[in-house]
């Protein structure tokens, strides 16, 4: 079932992108990787993805950049595809923005280990 | 002039009072010296006039002139010393070396004088000190931050310090004599707010105000946030009818900023290497499949660790923003049965992992209340968390109840572990607070139920402890529960969105 989800993991910091990759192929998933924001908005926007992973701190765009370009000002843009902020930035106004910018989740990397993350994915695909 | 004009007159006295002698001399001279009575009948110039005047007025005049001038001396010099001490000279004394009357004129002057200089000098060094005083007040006025300005009664200002000038870019010049209120206005959204304070009571009664996180407009436009204090004073003798102080927030708001991105970056620094060895640690354990009992025990402990760490770093990290208030809570209405239930299966995966036995006792029907998600399930993840630590693997029994009355909402987790100590239930709720006899044998920061408490508080509610050492402990937490006119009864939305401690999932609860 997971084998169909194609998932693009935007992370700049690539033992954390490789650590959670591992996991979530090992679980059936097809996972792309873009290592900065204006690469990960670049190949979002090439073909279609059943779900973004996106890091927030990073070169060129942040997440929430990349996140707000990707739903347009109406919140409405790339309805397909799910998008879950993955940072370790635990403030209430990030999460804010992120829920005003219509994100699918926002998780704290350092609250959830590599299979607690698959399983929610897993649930929310 | 008149030193002069005393000895004229004393001159012409003794002329006067010198030649009739003289001439009676002179006379008696000449009688004594004609030997004949026609000579005597005759006179002549040679023999009369003339001894009378050698013998008679030319010493007269001689002497009117030394008489003179010993008599007018001392009371000349007594004008002239007091000419100089009309003039503020009192270094020259008038000499206490005269004789008679002058002596005691002399040293009579000479006392006025004395004291005079004490006087004066004593006037002196009191002016010097109001001076030093005046000075020492201006230089406090002037190197004070916050900004000072000072009103009579009609409300005009006639005080204004260095930093109230610099704050408000309004030159004293500029604001002196003006009405406070025009060149002063403080407002709290854009409405006056001192006006009544300053001229209800002026004069009449001593009050002190305080506002925080007023406007004010510099004389450029740009806008100032000040904490103010006025106060008005009763009958005060120099005038002032009212003092006011503001203190400029901007820069303490910017401190206070940087501190908490400080905090926030410190901590995301923090989590990516807990990430990863948290990560990893999970990884490990999925994978590895011929590791020893021994091993695997040691893996468990490095997980536990870890996720301790994690704990540790999440809770320091509340404590400072509720601290800086920062902790925003979102009161939503919500039902709180449902909240619990979607708190069961994560509780329940974490109480069966550490081998204790979870119950929850939860009615049947909805309950709206007004909370924040987010921060209650960090009040029942402590809750539970601490059942765990204080419970003994295998026999540690939790339960979860919930029961509503009319007006509230009660929570209780209670457990059959080993109970906290009389001695410390009153400071269990403090901050860092842990009790001593555990504190080696368990693990804690001592903020969990200072959070819990925090959070409970800022929902209305309350937290308290019932224990037995040896028996077990039970928390229970109030809330209010919202009551609803309409049908409208915090039944789900039709997106819930789980916002936890952990991040949230639209639907879905984290963890």
């Amino acid at each position: 079932m997971a084998g169909s989800k194609t998932i693009l993991f935007v992370e700049d910091d690539k033992p954390i992108a490789e650590m959670y990759a591992r996991v979530l192929e090992r679980q059936g998933f097809h996972v792309e990787y873009a290592y900065n924001g204006a690469e990960g908005l670049r190949k979002a926007l090439s073909k279609h993805y059943d779900l973004i992973l996106l890091d927030i701190m990073m070169p060129e765009k942040t997440g929430i950049e990349v996140l707000g370009e990707l739903r347009g000002s109406d919140g409405k843009g790339s309805p397909e595809t799910k998008i879950v902020i993955l940072t370790n930035l635990a403030q209430d106004k990030t999460s804010q923005e992120a829920l005003k910018a219509q994100a699918d989740g926002y998780i704290i990397k350092a609250d959830i280990v590599p299979s607690q993350l698959a399983g929610l994915i897993s649930k929310l695909l | 002039m008149k030193s002069t004009r005393f000895k004229r007159q004393t001159l012409a006295l003794f002329f006067i009072v010198s030649v009739i002698p003289a001439l009676i001399v002179g006379a008696v001279w000449y009688v004594y010296t004609q030997t004949t009575t026609l000579n005597f009948l005759f006179l002549d110039f040679n023999s009369f006039v003339l001894p009378v005047i050698m013998v008679g007025i030319i010493p007269a005049v001689i002497l009117s002139f030394i008489f003179a001038e010993l008599l007018t001396k001392p009371v000349r010099e007594i004008l002239k010393a007091a000419i100089r001490l009309s003039n503020g000279d009192f270094s020259s004394r008038f000499g206490t070396e005269g004789r008679g009357e002058f002596g005691e004129i002399n040293h009579a002057l000479d006392k006025v004088g004395a004291k005079l200089q004490q006087t004066l000098s004593q006037a002196n060094s009191e002016t010097a000190l109001i001076e030093a005083e005046r000075g020492k007040l201006h230089t406090v006025l002037n190197s004070m931050t916050d900004g000072v300005f000072a009103l009579d009664r009609s409300g005009r200002i006639i005080l204004f310090n260095k930093a109230a000038s610099e704050l408000t870019g309004r030159s004293i010049g500029e604001v002196a004599g003006q009405l406070a209120e025009k060149v002063m206005p403080f407002r709290s959204e854009g409405e006056l707010v001192m006006t009544r304070f300053l001229a209800l009571g002026a004069g009449k009664e001593h009050k002190v105000g305080q506002w925080k996180g007023l406007e004010l407009y510099r004389a450029d436009g740009h806008s100032l946030t000040v904490n103010v204090e006025a106060v008005v004073l009763k009958d005060d003798p120099n005038g002032i009818a009212a003092l006011v102080t503001f203190q400029d927030l901007t820069k303490v708001h910017q401190l206070e900023e940087m501190k908490i991105d400080f905090v926030a970056l410190a901590a995301h620094e923090l989590r990516t290497p807990l990430t990863e060895i948290k990560g990893y640690l999970d990884i490990l354990d999925t994978e590895a499949k011929s590791l020893t009992k021994a091993q695997k025990a040691f893996l468990v402990q490095a997980i536990s660790s870890a996720n301790q760490l994690g704990n540790l770093m999440h809770n320091l990290l509340n404590v400072s923003r509720i601290e800086h208030g920062e902790l925003s809570y979102q009161p939503e209405l919500i039902n709180y049965r449902s909240f619990i239930e979607t708190s069961e299966e994560p509780l329940m995966d974490r109480a069966i992992q550490q081998n204790r036995i979870l119950t929850f006792h939860i009615p049947k029907e909805p309950i709206p209340i007004m909370g924040d998600p987010s921060a209650l399930r960090e009040v029942i993840d402590n809750l539970i968390s601490n059942a765990i630590i204080h419970t003994a693997a295998d026999t540690g029994k939790i339960d979860i109840t919930v029961e509503i009355d009319r007006h509230s909402v009660i929570t209780t987790v209670s457990d059959n572990g080993v109970g906290i100590p009389a001695s410390a239930i009153k400071h269990l709720f403090t901050k860092f607070f842990r009790v001593n006899e555990y504190k080696s044998t368990t693990h804690g920061t001592g903020l969990g139920l200072y959070i819990c408490k925090s959070i409970v508080n800022a929902h209305g509610g309350n937290i308290s402890v019932q224990s037995t050492e040896g028996k077990g402990s039970a928390f229970t937490y109030i809330l209010p529960r919202h009551i609803v006119a309409s049908s409208k009864s915090g039944e789900d939305n039709k997106v819930t969105i789980t916002r936890g401690a952990h991040g949230w999932i639209k639907n879905h609860p984290v963890r």
